[in-house]
């Protein structure tokens, strides 16, 4: 029994007659430890752009009636502004009839604005994996669905999403609907051609041991080259997160009356760069949180890969 | 049929020159004995591909061959040579250009449950834990829940693995998972065994130890057929009832292997199986090395 392979996840050959599974680790303990610390570098380099975000905005000054750069100050300021964002309830008082901006409306006005944005991005995200990665096995599977699909499916992949936005605002005007629709839309168009190549990639011999072993071509599609094909989409399924939030980000602003896109649209009119600022930085904190929860989730998922 | 040749081997047929006519690889004794038919049988079957370039490559050329029921036949020659287009023609993977194959006397449409295939590269479900992975065929066609686990278990405890049931396959070294793989087609219970070089890769050792469990197998399931391509004439030898040796798309040879089961080392390097070494080894062409 040796102990050659603990740490690398296989067991050694010369342990063949039992070293039980639950001794084999996944993962060298060192390895993780490593990955999970973060490089001085890394802290340099973003202490280096706030630096150089603050010197711009000292810089600039205000050279067009509005900094163009706000300062750090200017940003965290700004968050009493989110107090105009409140429709009013919960012990804070609407703005809109007259009430003072306070930190508790601006927190409300935040959570609600960030809440709506988010939700609207998972829903349409789901909707968007489901419809992606659905018509790339459809068209992969059946000849029908190829000869029907595939060039209005490429065709729509081809265009420019952003020139799409009052393509679906005519469509669907200011409606929930259109706001998902178009998250939709970016997140699936995105998956289909990553799950066309992904299932084209998986092995023909997994689909003939399959059928060998009796399975029928539907259950060899579904139990075998589907999850075959999984650990390949990981990749998109993560890319498509941070693609979600733009679209969500670039649905709202047209139109939306509640959402952090209408937050950035009042501010644009407003010109203030602060708020816009400040909204980004949200966007980015609950960016990266989804982007985390997705990753850990497909991690988990694909645990099994090699 | 089954004549003596020059060199001493006993030949199922007299041909064998390289240039010469396909040879008509003959039955089983078992199989005469009985009125049912042959595990496997091909009728002049060619395979033709067609490349990219238009060009047309004959892979298996006018094969005919019979293979009894509980018959262990290996498959031994140069790569590239047509043995694993003849073994994708049995399996149903592709279909002959011409000729006609049959598996216990239905002809082949496509791939199913009565042909297990043990694949070179490695097919296990990484998704799928041991004991899934060898219960996938049992589950594709409705076998009980209960029965499967009683199946699963018995497979495992055979190949000797019964503590990784839960284990993923990544987790295991490259001779676990042949194992895995083996055991998850002999579970299938298939009529016939279809192995194409299972054991490539492993070092003489592992390779013995997998001849065992291979073995132990094979009589478990009450010896179905098997055709396992090898390019080790050793294995052949330690494995097969016959040795057909296919070259340039033909079955040339299609040797006996005489040696009482089961086989030893001072066996497989004995007189008689130098004998058959010999003779089929020379199929391959007379190499003069260093």
């Amino acid at each position: 029994m040796s102990s050659a392979g603990r740490g690398t996840g296989s067991a050694p050959e010369g342990s063949d007659p039992g070293v039980p599974p639950s001794t084999v680790r996944d993962e060298a303990p060192t390895a993780k430890s490593k990955a999970r610390r973060i490089h001085p570098l890394a802290v340099l380099s973003f202490l280096a752009v706030i630096a150089a975000w603050q010197a711009s905005s000292v810089i600039l000054g205000e050279t067009v009636g509005y900094k163009r750069v706000p300062g750090l100050e200017d940003i965290f300021r700004s968050f009493i502004e989110y107090a105009g964002y409140w429709q009013g309830g919960l012990g804070a008082e609407s703005t809109r009839t007259g009430a003072e901006p306070t930190n508790w409306g601006a927190t409300l006005g935040l959570g609600h604005n960030t809440f709506v944005t988010m939700l609207r991005t998972i829903a349409g995200y789901s909707i968007g994996v489901i419809t992606g990665i659905g018509l790339g096995f459809l068209i992969a599977w059946s000849k029908i669905a190829r000869g029907v699909l595939t060039f209005p499916a490429h065709l729509a992949r081809m265009m420019p999403l952003l020139a799409m936005i009052p393509l679906f605002a005519l469509w669907f005007g200011d409606s929930e609907l259109g706001v998902l629709t178009f998250i939709a839309f970016a997140v699936g168009i995105l998956l289909f051609a990553i799950t066309i190549n992904a299932i084209g990639n998986v092995p023909l011999h997994y689909w003939q041991y399959a059928r060998s072993l009796g399975a029928s071509p539907l259950r060899a599609y579904a139990r075998v080259v589907f999850p075959a094909a999984f650990p390949q989409l990981r990749g998109g399924l993560l890319l498509a997160v941070a693609f979600s939030w733009s679209a969500a980000l670039a649905a709202e602003f047209l139109g939306q009356q509640v959402g952090l896109g209408h937050v950035l649209q009042s501010a644009l009119y407003y010109a203030s760069t602060d708020v816009v600022a400040l909204t980004g930085l949200v966007v980015i904190v609950f960016a990266a949180v989804t982007y985390l929860a997705a990753n850990k989730t497909l991690a988990w998922l694909t645990r099994w890969a090699e | 049929m089954q004549d003596v040749d020059s060199s001493g081997t006993r030949s199922r047929n007299d041909a064998g020159a390289d240039s010469g006519p396909p040879v008509s690889a003959g039955s089983h004794p078992k199989a005469q004995e009985h009125s049912s038919p042959p595990a496997i049988e091909l009728r002049s079957v060619t395979k033709t591909f067609i490349l990219e370039s238009g060009e047309e490559l004959t892979a298996v050329r006018d094969a005919s061959l019979t293979v009894a029921r509980g018959e262990f036949v290996c498959v031994v020659g140069p790569s590239g040579h047509g043995k694993s287009t003849l073994l994708n023609l049995i399996a149903g993977f592709i279909e002959p250009s011409q000729g006609e194959i049959f598996v216990n006397g239905e002809p082949v449409e496509g791939p199913g449950p009565d042909r297990g295939v043990v694949f070179q590269r490695d097919t296990l479900f990484l998704w799928r834990r041991v004991a899934a992975n060898i219960s996938f065929g049992l589950e594709a066609r409705g076998v009980p829940k209960q029965e499967r686990k009683a199946t699963v278990e018995r497979y495992l405890k055979t190949v000797g693995l019964e503590d990784f049931a839960g284990a993923w396959p990544r987790q295991l070294s490259g001779g676990m998972r042949r194992r895995v793989a083996i055991a998850a087609v002999f579970a299938n219970e298939p009529d016939v065994f279809l192995m194409d070089e299972p054991f490539v890769g492993l070092d003489y050792l592992r390779r013995a130890q997998l001849h065992k469990v291979l073995l132990d197998l094979w009589a478990e399931g009450g010896h179905r057929a098997v055709f396992m391509i090898t390019h080790d004439v050793d294995e052949a030898l330690a494995l097969g009832d016959r040795i057909l040796v296919v070259k340039e798309g033909r079955i040339v040879e299609d040797v006996e292997v005489g040696l009482p089961r089961p086989r030893s080392t001072y066996m497989i390097t004995g007189e008689e199986a130098s004998i058959i070494r010999r003779s089929v080894v020379l199929h391959f062409g007379d190499l003069e090395i260093a």
